[in-house]
């Protein structure tokens, strides 16, 4: 079959009825996530995969995955719209992808042009997202083919390099990122050995005997993380919301952010493919953009169109673009893609290269659903933004204790297990104090996740070499990805010797 | 970002490290058909967790005091709510579902804030409830409802 046979079936799968309503679910809840402050993509979507797993459970295992994937990529590009809301209305961000709309979203709505700015942020965020699900379409059968020659070796630098440039990119220490990586692959390493069937680290307790739980440490350390922090460190609202009066962006307004969305569609894509970069650094980057090649730089700052359109095109077409190495390869190159890969693998469905063959009604129904997802953001966010800006007045006296209450519920209708809830609440503690000293906790999430595979993958290579380590340096892929993955761990560090600095990437 | 944390985190990844390495030399070094073991990876992976605690201890010498300002945290609300999680999870097997989660929420709503109980109590009875009803009547999951003593 042919691509667009693959995404006209795609849409038949995204078109019944109640992958619709799961993709509006999934949108509405993402634009609620991405404006409420505190909870960021990572915690929204991991405090849902219980949730929608409950909802899917009586429909069969692929349909079930499908559904469910659906909803939560729509939590994940949902909450790059809602972002936008709050940064420009509040000068609060909803996430840290949506820090640079602040600068000039904000000074617009103190201009009175709060609505042009939100209308031209949805625009923007929508011509983001379709560019790169339309780049997503053309690039996912070259790739997956290309990545099926791959074998074990292969496979294993791939995923070293996935790790690397995340931890290279994530937080503020790279020791400190790298521990964290580390952590997460001992993690994953608990439980029974899949190849040889041995025990390991289990000290004999039966409930370790099947693995830590992705799921119960991902929304610990995330959700309640953050729910502990907000309690912490309580800080006083201040500040009115801006008005919104003229949705409607002048003729001028439109002209003058023609140039940055599309600009920003396609750094924002490329940077998104990349591993480890993810939205925050597209935005910024595409900010910086715009600021350098515009005829007058010093209008930035001040509550230009452009100074908005740019960043949230950008943080949405990198959301889209951060798909392409988790479909297409199976390497998650961010912490939200790494929580939806866990979430897939939760339903038996692998990501990677045979996903569009073994899965395609996985694969191209959520990439169908996408289309549409963006379609009804769009439509939600510029009519209903206002409802949306009532969100931010949800009083945190509720929602805190309403988020723990959801996590551990959510975990236990799935483990229904104590230990595990005793797990998460530990999380959540070691999530508050991991995150206030700087380690982040992104790599910690996607060295657990691919823990296992990497380690197959490891064996598998070895002992098809018969033991022989050289294996991995003398197959040439293989090469050229470990040598990409110490430069990417070497360069930040030589560059920052030099006084150099190094832009970092706050989100996962 | 306090240094102490650092070198006391430093100690404690060097000492799961070090634990990683004695226990995966106590595992079967090989399996059936191949060379490699299940020892290898996490063997390796204790190493290059020490080598990193070390270099991370080592780093807190270099970074100069930032002068670091002391932010006031909300210590009685958290020990409340987090004491209030504890029970609810320990009793949410033997006291069930509907009970412990009102109770749990009603506490930590008064706790965050306290106005309106009897919003509250409105919004934790409304959401309990909820929740056993459509997770267990409409999607017919297993979850502990009442007391163990009333089944």
């Amino acid at each position: 079959m042919s691509t667009i046979e693959y995404l006209i079936h795609g849409f038949g799968t995204a078109f019944i009825w109640y992958n619709l309503l799961f993709a509006f679910v999934g949108v509405l809840i993402g634009t609620a996530v991405g404006v409420l402050p505190g909870i960021g993509p990572m915690s929204g979507v991991a405090l849902l995969i219980p949730v929608t797993a409950s909802i899917t459970g009586g429909l069969p295992p692929e349909t079930a995955a499908t559904s469910a994937i659906i909803l939560l990529a729509g939590v994940y590009y949902g909450a790059m719209y809602g972002g936008s809301t709050t940064s420009i209305l509040l000068n609060t961000p909803g996430e840290s992808s949506s820090v640079v709309t602040t600068l000039d979203g904000y000074q617009m709505a103190k201009k009175g042009r709060a609505g042009s700015a939100l209308s031209i942020a949805a625009i923007g965020s929508f011509v983001g997202g379709i560019v790169t699900l339309i780049a997503l379409i053309a690039l996912a059968e070259p790739l997956s083919n290309v990545a099926l020659k791959f074998g074990p070796a292969e496979y294993f630098s791939l995923m070293l390099l996935g790790l690397a440039a995340v931890s290279g990119l994530a937080g503020k220490s790279v020791t400190k990122a790298l521990i964290m990586t580390v952590c997460g692959l001992l993690l994953g390493t608990i439980g029974i050995d899949s190849v040889s069937g041995i025990a390991r680290f289990t000290f004999n307790i039966p409930w370790l005997y099947q693995g830590i739980e992705f799921l119960t440490i991902a929304v610990g350390l995330f959700a309640l993380g953050e729910v502990f922090k907000t309690i912490l460190e309580k800080e006083e609202e201040e500040g009115g919301i801006a008005k919104i009066n003229n949705m409607i962006p002048s003729k001028e307004e439109m002209k003058e952010s023609a140039g940055p969305i599309a600009r920003g569609s396609i750094l924002g894509f490329f940077v998104g493919i990349l591993p480890g970069a993810g939205a925050t650094l597209a935005s910024f980057f595409s900010y910086l953009l715009e600021k350098r090649i515009s005829k007058n730089p010093s209008k930035f700052g001040t509550g230009t169109i452009a100074g908005v359109a740019a960043p949230e095109t950008a943080n949405n077409a990198a959301s889209g673009g951060a798909m392409i190495p988790l479909l297409t390869l199976g390497i998650p190159g961010s912490g939200t893609t790494a929580i939806l890969m866990g979430a897939l693998m939760m339903y038996n469905v692998q990501p990677g290269p045979l996903l569009f063959e073994d899965h395609p009604q996985v694969a191209w129904g959520l990439i169908a659903s996408m289309f549409i997802g963006n379609l009804m953001l769009l439509i939600l966010n510029l009519p209903l933004v206002k409802v949306f800006a009532k969100i931010i007045e949800t009083p945190k006296k509720y929602l805190i204790p309403l988020i723990i209450a959801i996590s551990i519920f959510g975990v236990y209708a799935v483990q229904v297990s104590t230990n595990d809830l005793l797990l998460l609440l530990g999380c959540g503690v070691l999530g508050y104090f991991l995150s206030k000293n700087d380690y982040p906790i992104a790599p910690l999430v996607l060295g657990l996740v691919l823990g296992p595979m990497i380690e197959n993958n490891m064996r598998r290579a070895l002992t098809i070499s018969n033991g022989d380590y050289t294996i991995f340096f003398t197959r040439p892929i293989s090469l050229a990805f470990l040598i990409v993955t110490v430069l990417w761990l070497v360069i930040p560090v030589l560059l920052k010797a030099k006084g150099r600095k190094v832009v970092i990437n706050v989100e996962g | 970002m306090s240094i102490k944390f650092d070198r006391v985190a430093a100690v404690l990844f060097l000492a799961v490290g070090i634990l990683f390495i004695v226990g995966s030399k106590q595992l079967a070094s090989s399996s059936y058909g191949s060379k490699v073991g299940p020892d290898i990876f996490p063997f390796f992976l204790g190493i290059i967790l020490a080598v990193l605690s070390i270099r991370l201890f080592y780093e807190t010498f270099s970074v100069k005091g930032h002068g670091s300002k002391k932010e006031k945290l909300q210590y009685k609300p958290f020990l409340i709510i987090f004491a209030a999680t504890f029970l609810y999870i320990l009793t949410l097997e033997t006291i069930g579902y509907v009970i412990t989660t009102f109770l749990f929420l009603f506490v930590c709503f008064q706790t965050m804030e306290r106005t309106k109980w009897i919003s509250s109590l409105i919004i934790s009875a409304a959401f309990s409830g909820l929740v056993y009803f459509l997770f267990v009547e409409i999607l017919k999951g297993t979850l502990p409802g009442w007391p163990v003593w009333f089944s």
